[in-house]
């Protein structure tokens, strides 16, 4: 398996698909006094290809917004599509047949079936379509072994260590060959070096699983500043808005390369 | 996405089995109070029970209770013999008398007088002697658990019945009625010499239709008659349990305990289910998320409520059916009484306990809203 270069150079955008459109989206919790205004007009344009960060400090909005966008939560109001489609168009199950078949989830964590082995962990995303028992496995395993787990395909989630325990949610968001990928401090429950390694996953997985086609895009969450120069770009938010342009610590933190390859190899896993 | 449902519930060995623990319980309580209920609706049937062979019980069309009844008189008893299609008609005789036993106590015993000839109304089963030797003077046969109540007595001993002798000639198996008195068998003659009637006497007419008789005819010219009508054994039966349920405050009480270990079932089991719902509420959150359709919860959720329903009401019914199997040794102070019906009826309370849990589960989880996995 190939792992990612830092930051690979980017097409010019006009010539790409537009993954993901969001246009002066609102949204605020609770009613009256209490309310929050979590994001305040976003607006920002996602390609095909591409591989964004949202970063900024904490409750700015980030998570809230990655929500709109995969369809988990709707916005109030604004434009928030997907492929074209805008999310408030569409039913309760019509959102959730789309997020199963466009949106694939990594999550700080993990949020793994805790009674249910690794390789049918992997493998949900493809029984909820339907796809028969016997293909779905397969696939899961494929996926396993890309991830570097296809010796521990029948480990229960207590039985890996936590950088596996992203892997196979690595391996599960990826399995359903989703066209946006959304991550959310995939890296935050981590230690440096398998955050670095979850991080290269996530990248060199993608692009695996696509044959590099530009019309997948990955969106990842992070205040890990360590993890900044996998980025193809970089947005920072602030109080529920995308800045216009990220602040220069952000830049100047995106072009170092922090290497871990050379502290001690992978944690070992509980037993 | 079904057999995950299956190890989302079997999974966690400790939850599985204090929600199983918990069912069973709760169907063992809701099983174990019908059976008990049965059990002594049926004890209360008293002769009823022991009776087999008539197809019909004759008695005044007021009849309500076992015991309590309007005596037949002789001319009843030929009047239904006349009747065509009806094979034989017999007099049984049912009446409470005193007993002296040796050391100076006493006891009241359930009597029953039958025809000597036919010996039509006998006790199921002989344990001890032979039912040929109630036609010896004064002889009379007692059922097994009564012999303790009567000091011990056996085959050959002399018992004083309404200060008359009493010879044992043998020993039977029959259920005992509601008061649990000791019943002891004799002929129709005898019985009315220890417990003389003033006038009417007989206490049902045990009739057989003819073999190809049109059975709903013979009772029809049965019933014809002013004073008499002819039962079946489960009409005598409901009309028995109507009159204790209605008449004697066993209805209200045991109606009560019933309901109480029915509420408790429900409100158990549906809350332990719910809880289970409640703890895998992250699981099915991300099966929301990555695409899993309200359709395919609701059967997730179903199948783990059904599957734990079954488990729960097998262990709960096994326990109450071991319970009345022990309750149903000859002897046994203990009523409870197991038919079918009632397994059924308790299979529909453990699913109708488990479906209350599950339609509180499925509220909770189709209204879930999938952007708590970020959480
Ligand atoms: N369900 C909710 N109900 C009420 N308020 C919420 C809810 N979700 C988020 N908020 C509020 O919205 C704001 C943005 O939250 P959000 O989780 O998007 O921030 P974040 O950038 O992801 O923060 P963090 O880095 O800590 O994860 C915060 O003030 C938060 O308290
Ligand atoms: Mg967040």
């Amino acid at each position: 398996m190939t792992l990612a270069p830092a930051a690979s150079p980017v097409p010019s955008a006009a010539r790409r698909v537009v993954a993901v459109h969001l246009d002066n989206v609102h949204k605020s919790f609770g009613a009256g006094k209490i309310a929050v205004h979590a994001i305040r007009g976003v607006s920002m344009k996602v390609h095909g290809g591409e591989f964004v960060m949202l970063v900024g400090p904490s409750g700015c909005g980030k998570t809230t917004l990655v929500s709109i966008i995969s369809g988990v939560l709707d916005a109030d109001s604004g434009k928030a599509e997907v492929f074209g489609v805008d999310w408030r168009s569409l039913s309760r199950d019509g959102q959730t047949i789309r997020r199963g078949e466009y949106i694939g989830f990594v999550f700080q964590q993990f949020n793994l079936i805790s009674t249910v082995t690794a390789l049918e962990n992997t493998a949900v995303p493809l029984l909820i379509r339907g796809v028969n028992r016997g293909e779905a496995l397969d696939r899961a395993a494929e996926c396993l072994k890309l991830v570097g787990l296809g010796e521990r395909t029948r480990a229960l989630p207590s039985q890996l260590s936590g950088g596996m325990q992203q892997r196979v949610a690595i391996a599960r968001a990826l399995v359903g060959r989703p066209r946006v990928l959304i991550c959310d401090e995939p890296t935050a429950a981590l230690d440096a070096r398998t955050g670095q390694q979850v991080i290269e996953l996530i990248k060199s997985g993608t692009r695996e699983l696509t044959g590099g086609a530009q019309d997948r895009c990955v969106i990842v969450v992070t205040h890990d500043n360590r993890i900044f120069h996998y980025a193809d770009r970089i947005e920072e938010m602030e109080d529920g808005k995308i800045k216009e342009r990220p602040s220069d610590l952000v830049m100047e933190e995106s072009r170092r390369v922090h290497d871990y390859t050379l502290d001690p190899p992978d944690e070992p896993a509980p037993k | 996405m079904f057999r995950i449902a299956v190890r989302m519930l079997l999974g966690d060995k400790s939850k599985y089995l204090s929600l199983v623990l918990g069912l069973s319980f709760a169907a063992l309580l809701i099983a174990q109070q019908g059976a008990i209920f049965l059990g002594l609706m049926q004890r209360a049937t008293g002769p009823l029970q022991n009776v087999g062979q008539p197809d019909f019980w004759v008695a005044d069309p007021k009849t309500r209770y076992v015991g309590e009844v309007r005596p037949l008189s002789e001319s009843d008893l030929l009047r239904v013999r006349s009747i065509p299609g009806v094979a034989w008609a017999e007099p049984f005789y049912a009446a409470r008398a005193l007993c002296e036993l040796p050391d100076t106590s006493f006891k009241t015993v359930q009597l029953f007088g039958i025809d000597r000839t036919t010996f039509i109304g006998q006790p199921p089963m002989m344990i001890a002697g032979s039912i040929e030797d109630l036609r010896m003077p004064d002889a009379v046969i007692i059922e097994e658990s009564a012999i303790p109540k009567l000091g011990g007595v056996g085959i050959g001993d002399t018992l004083r019945l309404n200060d008359q002798r009493a010879v044992v000639v043998g020993i039977c198996r029959a259920t005992s009625g509601f008061e649990s008195n000791a019943l002891v068998f004799t002929t129709f003659q005898n019985a009315l010499r220890y417990v003389p009637q003033p006038r009417n006497s007989i206490t049902f007419i045990l009739v057989k239709s003819k073999d190809g008789a049109d059975k709903a005819q013979v009772a029809a010219a049965i019933d014809a008659i002013p004073t008499l009508k002819a039962f079946t054994g489960e009409e005598l039966v409901a009309r028995n349990t109507e009159f204790i349920i209605v008449e004697t405050g066993i209805g209200i009480n045991f109606g009560i305990t019933v309901m109480l270990g029915f509420i408790v079932g429900v409100i158990v089991s549906a809350s332990i289910f719910y809880q289970f719902t409640v703890e895998n509420l992250r699981n099915f959150a991300v099966l929301k998320a990555v695409g899993a359709r309200s359709r395919l919860l609701i059967g997730m959720i179903l199948l783990q409520a059904f599957l734990v329903a079954i488990v729960g009401f097998g262990i709960g019914v096994g326990l109450a059916g071991v319970f009345s199997w022990g309750a149903r040794r000859p002897g046994a102070e203990l009523a409870a009484y197991f038919p079918w019906p009632l397994l059924i009826i308790s299979f529909f309370a453990m699913l109708f306990c488990v479906g209350a849990g599950s339609v509180l589960s499925l509220r909770r989880v189709l209204t879930l809203e999938p952007a708590v996995v970020f959480k």
